[in-house]
């Protein structure tokens, strides 16, 4: 079997999937933010930034929740179709889920749809509330996900657990110190300074701080551990030549995706300092024709730092084994040559779930639509990479994006 | 319900033993236990005595945070632990005489520590601890 097969649309394509808006809400603590409330208005802002009303969506994504599945029902069941005034236009609404990769498979599903022409244009939303969540009750549901029953649960592990074990693979595999790993969260504190949607804005973080904190899974500190939030995504794709017609003069594309689905259980992965990023990465590579130099900003999941820099690695970001040094050496903070999670990511924009991953992709976008707050737009930025991964980091995902230019049908 | 599988697996535990799954038709091994041989798709599948020996790919102490029914087992100290038969699992880590795991490494050379039953029953999951 062939490992990489070439797209069947590309920039000349009238049917080339394009992201023409995106919208967000804060992350953090926002209880009187209703499920719903939010979903609207994210909706209506990832429309109006693609200068759209609801009258133009035919297809809706929903990203799950997972603060409650009585809400989650609500996206299963098409709610926002009635909500948004699409009852009896919408062709179709339904929930995608793979966890935190769910918005690197919510492209994927997107774009196939509109390139095959099932669709036209694809609204894609995602509202959690794991911040005003009781905390209990999700450490309980959290420690059920992405772990078996039968052979896993019984011996206690749980997501900071599964945190512990890659990074502590990840230290002793590169020599990384417990400062480098630390430098990873102060990168990622760095840029939510430059976000006022970001949890953390405001709230500076040394690595002396993040070593001083408590120890929740040896070699993890609190403090490297992700922050439930309560926030809101959403971002609209429709096709090249709808695009067009519509004169949304500046869009994104996707160039290539690649993917790795390397275990389901933690105790199945064969190298917990590697996991399937550098699979994934050259899958994405081979189909975009890209390398990693063409690579100018990356938006990488990081729920926990070792992710995230085993990522960098797989990615050619930097030198295999490099990944926590490479962000110790200030090169991903802002004003460095590669810019990472400029959003602040997970760790300090923070952890909205499924969510997650979803802001650091409607981030990618907005960055290329050259549509970011002046502080952290990257000038003239073209081309970026969108790391995903979900559950037990089961799986890496990359989109590989890049601006709309000229020649060809674009 | 408890499927046979896993049944079998948890009575082999109880007995002080670690189970292996042996695939009848193609012999190959797999952890964990399959409902059908991944090699071969075989549903003819038996199980195989391990050795007990291997190596401690990685490991973390659980000190805060415990999932529910753990709280009083905090902290603990789960690992990946690679058998010399070439498959690979979840298991508890025995402390030190300390009480803690300070003196675990990664690739430690471990081995399977049989329990008692009843507390096979409680936590029916595999127990390993340092072999030096």
């Amino acid at each position: 079997m062939e490992d990489v097969w070439p797209l069947n649309i590309d920039a000349r394509s009238p049917a080339d999937p394009v992201f023409v808006g995106v919208g967000e809400l804060p992350s953090g603590r926002y209880p009187e933010r209703g499920f719903v409330m939010g979903l609207t208005q994210v909706a209506l802002l990832a429309l109006k930034d693609a200068r759209m009303t609801p009258r133009d969506v035919d297809t809706i994504l929903l990203i799950p929740n997972l603060h409650s599945f009585t809400d989650q029902a609500d996206l299963i069941f098409s709610r926002m179709v009635e909500e948004l005034g699409l009852a009896g236009q919408a062709k179709s609404s339904f929930m995608l889920h793979s966890g935190g990769s769910t918005s690197d498979n919510a492209v994927r599903v997107a774009s196939g749809l509109i390139a095959s022409g099932h669709a036209r244009t694809v609204l894609v939303l995602q509202c959690e509330r794991w911040g005003s969540a009781d905390v209990r009750e999700m450490i309980t549901m959290l420690s059920k996900y992405g772990i078996p029953g039968e052979w896993e649960l019984p011996t206690g592990v749980q997501f900071n657990a599964i945190g512990g074990l890659i990074t502590r693979r990840y230290m002793a595999a590169t020599g990384s110190t417990p400062q480098d790993m630390a430098s990873v969260c102060v990168t990622l504190r760095k840029w939510a300074q430059l976000n006022p949607n970001a949890m953390y804005r405001g709230k500076a973080l040394t690595v002396e701080q993040v070593l001083a904190s408590r120890m929740v899974a040896d070699p993890l500190h609190a403090m490297e551990c992700p922050m439930l939030a309560d926030g809101a995504v959403g971002f609209v794709m429709t096709s090249a030549e709808h695009a067009k017609q519509r004169g949304l003069g500046t869009r994104v594309r996707i160039a290539g995706s690649g993917g790795c689905v390397s275990h389901y259980s933690i105790g199945q992965e064969k190298d917990l300092a590697a996991l399937g990023w550098a699979t994934a990465a050259k899958r994405a590579y081979e189909q975009s024709g890209w390398g990693p130099k063409d690579v100018q900003f990356a938006e990488i999941y990081d729920s926990y730092a070792a992710v995230t820099a085993i990522a960098v690695e797989g990615l050619g970001l930097c030198a295999s084994g490099d990944g926590a040094r490479w962000f110790a050496s200030g090169v991903a903070d802002p004003g460095g040559k590669l810019p990472c999670n400029t959003n602040g990511g997970l760790l300090s924009a923070g952890h909205t779930g499924v969510g997650g991953g979803t802001a650091l992709l409607v981030e990618a976008v907005r960055q290329l639509l050259w549509r970011a707050e002046p502080e952290r737009q990257i000038a003239g930025c073209r081309r970026c990479v969108v790391g995903g991964t979900g559950g037990s980091y089961m799986d890496a995902q990359v989109l590989l994006l890049e601006r709309a230019g000229s020649g060809g049908f674009q | 319900m408890t499927s046979r599988i896993v049944a079998e697996f948890r009575d082999g535990l109880a007995r002080g033993e670690l189970l292996i799954q042996k695939c009848n038709e193609c012999s190959r091994l797999n952890m964990y236990p399959r409902y059908a041989c991944p090699h071969c798709q075989s549903q003819s599948l038996g199980w195989q005595r391990a050795s007990g020996r291997g190596v401690l790919h990685s490991f973390t102490v659980l000190r805060l945070g415990a999932p529910e029914g753990f709280e009083g087992d905090l902290p603990y100290a789960v690992g990946v632990v690679k058998l010399v038969e070439g498959v690979q699992l979840l298991v508890r880590l025995i402390p030190d005489a300390d009480g803690d795991w300070q003196g675990y490494r990664c690739d430690d050379q471990v081995k399977f520590s049989p329990m008692p039953a009843e507390q096979i029953q409680r936590r029916p999951c595999a127990w390993f601890t340092r072999s030096r």
